[in-house]
């Protein structure tokens, strides 16, 4: 009977915490939302750049690529870098910003369990990463006449690979955020490692493989991730699944979440 | 039983001993300020209260809980208010969406509509907090404080960047908290501040408490020397005096243990010569001044004076 009574005693404080977490999401949401200019700018700022790019490309075909047209890489690849730059960029940012204002340590002096705090945090994230997805899938539908994975298979592949990639570049972007000082530091340092890595990952002119930028760029998860993606849409073998590639942006994420839970700090480091 | 107990508490960074064997209770409803400069391990003592950081030694029990015990820490959070020296509050939410997901938090909080009244923020209850003045922040911060109705509440310099009014408005809030039963540890840079608010006052430096007391008999001022001051018209100069006096031409002062016979001597010479003696003043040191001794900042003083150093309690 005891143990009844203690299970039911957990089950029930379990989902009191599940409630704090949809709780605590739908105020990240509402903080963010709210602020109009700032959100139109994260969401949108991947869209602007596939349209841009989308356009200028026009029917131009990639030779070294099965010769795909260059907007089918496009989309996967904004795909990737719209996952990322939420996941990696926007939240090592809005990490340091939260620390150094003040804002984790009056949360961590609250009564809200820390597990609900961060989960809260990742899943707000991957709901921003979600929204520019959408976006982007029906802007290459629709606007660029992108054959979109539509297999179930291709689907399930896609989900899995955006799910594990996002939750990758956020144990990332919070091992970033370690290692940003200051507040001041935070936008400059942070886009100014992920745009080099962008460019030499072949996001705005896909890399023939062999070069050197091919070369360098396999070191680094974000190549890995955007082929990973693309995979999903262009296969001309069987599978879906680029496995080796996803397993090697994995292996950065674990880097990642080692370093942050090593070095996360809670109060501002400034003082 | 006190609300708070620390017994020979500890806590070094690296080399550095920030905190050295600190002792101090604080009983529930009362209002206790931590004074000292910089760096004086203020800060350090409070987070090791909150349970924020861990102690190297000695033994500390908050509301009954240890701190230090991770396993309470949620039962303790739950009773504790915590107002930080930064502006800690996300900018987009209102001051209602902010106090209300805050309220959430807790297992018994006080009412949204009643915290803004407190702080007297009800015309900008539905405000965005970035629009808010630093004064209206800062109050806000204190709301974020209190919605939670705590046992316990730890104020962080509570009214750094305040105008006298804002001061005096959060002054009040402290004494009706405090009437209502709620524990409160201050830190503060304002001898004034103190002295209004704390029924004890104990001053840290260099990760010491150097004086525990009342404000108003802290470090002995209760006690010990006076120093009365006054002019002299122009056709009298200190030698025509029947003390010895510091003090060059007419403005004079002179510190005594003794100050009724100093009074009673100076002025039966004035009225005897019918010297127009102006300007008389008798006072002690200030808190600022005891302060200022103790924690170093004017230490040679201190030293010269033993009338000061005697009754000082650890």
């Amino acid at each position: 009977m005891s143990t009844r009574g203690e299970s039911t005693r957990e089950l029930r404080s379990a989902l009191s915490e599940l409630r704090l977490v949809v709780r605590q999401v739908g105020y990240e949401q509402l903080s963010f939302w709210l602020n109009p200019v700032g959100a139109i700018f994260t969401v949108g700022f991947s869209l602007l750049f596939l349209v841009m790019l989308g356009a200028s490309a026009g029917s131009s075909r990639i030779s070294y690529m099965h010769n795909i047209r260059l907007v089918q890489y496009y989309v996967p690849g904004f795909i990737a870098y719209g996952v990322m730059s939420a996941s990696f960029n926007n939240l090592a940012i809005s990490l340091v910003i939260r620390r150094e204002t003040g804002l984790l340590k009056r949360l961590r002096l609250s009564p809200l369990p820390t597990w609900t705090l961060l989960t809260s945090i990742l899943l707000s994230t991957l709901l921003i990463a979600f929204a520019q997805v959408v976006l982007m899938l029906a802007v290459g539908r629709w606007a660029f006449g992108v054959q979109l994975p539509s297999g179930a298979s291709d689907i399930v592949a896609l989900v899995v690979v955006l799910a594990l990639g996002g939750l990758s570049f956020a144990a990332l972007g919070s091992a970033m955020s370690t290692l940003i000082p200051n507040q001041q530091a935070a936008g400059p340092l942070t886009s100014t490692v992920f745009f080099v890595l962008l460019f030499l990952s072949g996001l705005w002119f896909p890399l023939k493989s062999g070069s050197t930028l091919a070369k360098i760029s396999t070191f680094f998860p974000i190549r890995h991730f955007i082929t990973a993606v693309l995979t999903a849409f262009e296969h001309p073998g069987d599978s879906a699944w680029a496995g080796h590639d996803l397993l090697i942006v994995v292996i950065w994420g674990a880097v990642g979440a080692a370093i942050a839970l090593r070095r996360f700090q809670w109060a501002p480091q400034h003082t | 039983m006190p609300a708070v107990i620390v017994r020979g508490l500890v806590k070094s960074y690296g080399p550095l001993r920030a905190v050295d064997r600190v002792s101090f209770e604080v009983d529930a409803g009362e209002v206790f300020a931590l004074l000292g400069p910089n760096g004086a391990g203020k800060t350090t003592t409070i987070e090791i209260l909150e349970g924020f950081r861990n102690r190297d030694a000695g033994e500390v029990r908050v509301l009954g809980i240890d701190p230090g015990d991770r396993g309470s820490g949620r039962r303790l959070r739950s009773q504790l208010g915590v107002v930080l020296q930064e502006l800690a509050v996300e900018p987009f939410l209102s001051v209602r969406q902010v106090l209300e997901r805050n309220a959430g938090y807790y297992p018994a909080p006080r009412r949204v509509g009643e915290v803004i009244e407190l702080i007297g923020l009800a015309e900008k209850a539905d405000a965005k907090v970035k629009t808010l003045s630093g004064g209206q922040q800062r109050r806000l911060d204190v709301g974020l404080g209190i919605v939670g109705n705590p046992a316990l509440l730890f104020l962080d310099e509570p009214t750094t960047g305040l105008d006298p009014a804002g001061r005096r408005t959060s002054w009040e809030l402290v004494r009706r908290l405090a009437g209502e039963g709620t524990t409160v540890i201050l830190t503060t840079h304002y001898m004034e501040e103190a002295e209004a608010l704390a029924d004890q006052v104990a001053i840290i430096a260099s990760g010491k408490i150097v004086a525990h007391g009342p404000p108003a008999s802290l470090g002995g001022r209760d006690r010990g020397a006076a120093t009365i001051r006054f002019q002299l018209p122009d056709d009298v100069t200190p030698a025509d005096l029947p003390l010895a006096v510091d003090g060059d031409g007419r403005s004079v002062e002179l510190r005594t243990d003794r100050e009724l016979e100093a009074l009673y001597e100076l002025t039966k010479w004035a009225l005897e010569h019918e010297v127009r003696v102006t300007g008389l003043t008798v006072s002690r040191y200030t808190l600022e001044d005891v302060y200022l001794q103790l924690t170093g900042a004017d230490a040679d003083r201190f030293q010269s004076d033993p009338a000061l150093k005697a009754p000082i309690r650890g």
